[in-house]
């Protein structure tokens, strides 16, 4: 099997990667928690599920068909083997799927989100409803693509979840009808959605720049470990798919729009908040970590520093080419990109928009301004979820407000951060 | 400043930390007393033991075992805690120096309770709607206060401006904050 680098593509001018045809990004347990609960917060506790087993069935075979195709693998066993090693490198745990013609069982351990969700959450809250839906999602797919069954048409049930305390994870699939098929946001649809803009130089290109190139490096080598997950930053890291992500959110925003419009502003801001609480940590980490003092050195109390490494960090976990276009301390900060990695998805599947739609640009943007301004970096804080607490449960010091977006038609995405 | 003196309420007292009174059925700090500096903070203290004795309670109610003066100890590493409801809604709280021995803290106990019998004003209890409590008992459990007004304007459909009002709120809309509220918490159901 051809190691996850060989199979990987990127497009340099937009900042945006795939891995066989599906786009990939680098998200954390924090962002991929708050994500799936503010789906179900929305949808309620069945429908939401239905949704993100959806998505991650979708998404999943988009990954695994390219992959099968790029390795050549032919039969049902060798393509499963590929299946369960990707979701394993990928840092979502370890699965072991025993189906044929769409019926069986499939055994996940130390699956990402349960376990995630278990070290976060368990010692506050008793889960009512399986965790592992994404896992779920790319079981069913995973049963799909090695049988070469049609596309979307294996069901997957969490029988039992980590996060409910079970001991391990437990799936049965079972052969559905098939579901609607959308079209595929793989490299081509990319490039088609999004033209052949050339990106504009912003503030500390240089430094920007170096410091992707850097961290790029080394994420180049990172691999799930033996249970499958990737530790790092002080977060769990996952290679994840763009396509599960934004399908989710925009089918979410549709419904909540049709259903009970009044409701999207609160809609919007627990969107921006799990970009918000990913930013915060996982950037965080990052900077505070080792490898960043090994690599690019000891960080100043200096906020636009921070701001310029940001920016290198999220071009570096595939976010976009994001740019610095001013930044006046204690006060602004603009930030633009030729697209979000939110972008070419909208347009290939629901075209342009009457609101801008970059959710996680909007909350990283925001994370971004406080991090640069309101953690003491040289006293080196723990980013725990009692200083989040305490930094964030007094009210917003910053609002943000998204000025430009592809999905209006614009020729770039732009947030603005300035004082409420 | 102190609504009762509790300097001379816990004069004389050997190896007690804190005295926290919580009001109840809100725990809300009613009044306090900490020794020397410390980084306490007496209304969270107030608000999560009045929730334990209010659990106490309601657990000892569905053994058929309750009685009005019964009293929680708890053997913590480094503090031995004693809570006691006392007449008029209010609850005692009272932390003393592990090393005390019980027979001790046991007599301290009783001297303070007599102390704050005479001490506490008469209360006129005045309950306060039912979804300021509900919203007031998720905000001190609920992993990501921040966020957790919003997630119930999801859940519920009820708008967040109306929300910061909840005194304006209907009886059937406090059962959906309720239902809200444990579905976040995944609790089967709420003492608050």
């Amino acid at each position: 099997m051809k190691d996850l680098l060989d199979l990987w593509s990127r497009l340099p001018e937009q900042e945006l990667s795939f891995l066989g045809d599906a786009p990939v990004i680098y998200h954390c347990h924090h962002f991929n928690l708050f994500l799936d609960q503010t789906v179900d917060d929305a949808l309620g506790p069945k429908r939401g599920p239905q949704v993100r087993f959806a998505a991650a069935r979708d998404a999943s075979y988009q990954l695994l068909d390219s992959l099968m195709q790029a390795n050549g693998a032919q039969t049902p066993a060798e393509r499963m083997a590929i299946a369960e090693s990707t979701f394993a490198a990928m840092g979502h745990g370890r699965l072991s799927i025993g189906a044929s013609g769409g019926s069986g069982k499939a055994i996940g351990e130390h699956l990402h989100y349960g376990r995630a969700w278990s070290e976060k959450y368990g010692a506050s809250v008793r889960r009512r409803h399986p965790a592992d839906t994404f896992a779920a999602g790319y079981t069913a797919a995973a049963a799909e693509v090695a049988a070469g069954l049609p596309r979307e048409s294996v069901l997957a049930n969490e029988d039992r979840c980590i996060a409910m305390r079970a001991p391990r994870c437990e799936f049965s699939l079972t052969p559905g009808e098939q579901a609607e098929l959308r079209p595929d946001v793989g490299v081509q649809a990319t490039l088609a959605a999004l033209g052949d803009l050339k990106p504009e130089p912003g503030l500390h290109e240089p430094t920007i720049g170096a410091i992707t190139e850097t961290l790029r490096s080394f994420l180049a080598g990172v691999r799930g470990d033996q249970h499958g997950l990737v530790q790092n930053f002080g977060v769990y890291i996952t290679l994840h798919l763009a396509s599960y992500y934004n399908r989710i959110t925009y089918d979410t925003i549709s419904q909540v729009l049709s259903t009970a419009p009044k409701m999207i502003d609160v809609l919007e801001s627990l969107f921006r908040e799990s970009g918000h609480v990913c930013v915060f940590n996982t950037f965080g980490g990052i900077l505070m970590s080792p490898e960043w003092e090994g690599a690019i050195g000891d960080l100043k109390e200096d906020p636009e520093e921070i701001v310029a490494a940001c920016l290198g960090i999220a071009r570096a976990l595939n976010f976009g080419r994001w740019t610095l276009r001013e930044y006046v301390p204690g006060e602004r900060l603009v930030i633009d990109t030729p697209s979000t990695y939110e972008c070419p998805y909208y347009i290939t599947r629901h075209g342009t928009s009457s609101r801008p739609s970059c959710y996680f640009l909007q909350g990283a943007a925001l994370a971004i301004m406080q991090l640069a301004e309101r953690v003491k970096w040289t006293a080196r804080p723990a980013l725990t979820q009692d200083y989040y607490n305490q930094l964030f449960r007094g009210g917003a010091h910053w609002k943000v407000e998204q000025t430009r977006c592809r999905t209006l038609g614009h020729d770039r995405c732009e947030v603005v951060v300035s004082r409420p | 400043m102190s609504l009762t003196n509790m300097n001379k309420v816990v004069e004389g007292i050997a190896g007690l930390r804190g005295v926290f009174v919580t009001l109840m059925p809100d725990c809300l700090l009613f009044d306090s007393w900490i020794r020397g500096t410390s980084d306490w903070i007496a209304e969270d203290i107030a608000a999560y033991f009045g929730d334990l004795v209010r659990s106490n309670r309601e657990g000892l109610k569905s053994i058929e075992s309750w009685a009005a003066d019964m009293q929680v100890t708890i053997e913590s590493a480094d503090t031995l805690v004693v809570l006691r409801e006392l007449e008029g809604g209010l609850v005692a709280s009272m932390i003393f120096d592990r090393e005390i021995p019980m027979g001790m803290v046991r007599l301290n106990v009783k001297r303070l309770l007599a102390r704050l019998k005479v001490a506490l004003p008469s209360i006129q209890l005045e309950e306060r709607p039912r979804a300021e409590r509900l919203l007031e008992f998720l905000e001190r459990y609920a992993p990501d206060p921040h966020a957790v007004r919003m997630r119930v304007a999801l859940q519920t459909g009820i708008s967040l401006d109306v929300l910061t009002r909840p005194e304006s709120l209907s009886e059937a809309q406090a059962d959906d904050i309720e239902e809200s509220v444990k579905s976040i918490l995944g609790l089967d159901s709420l003492t608050y």
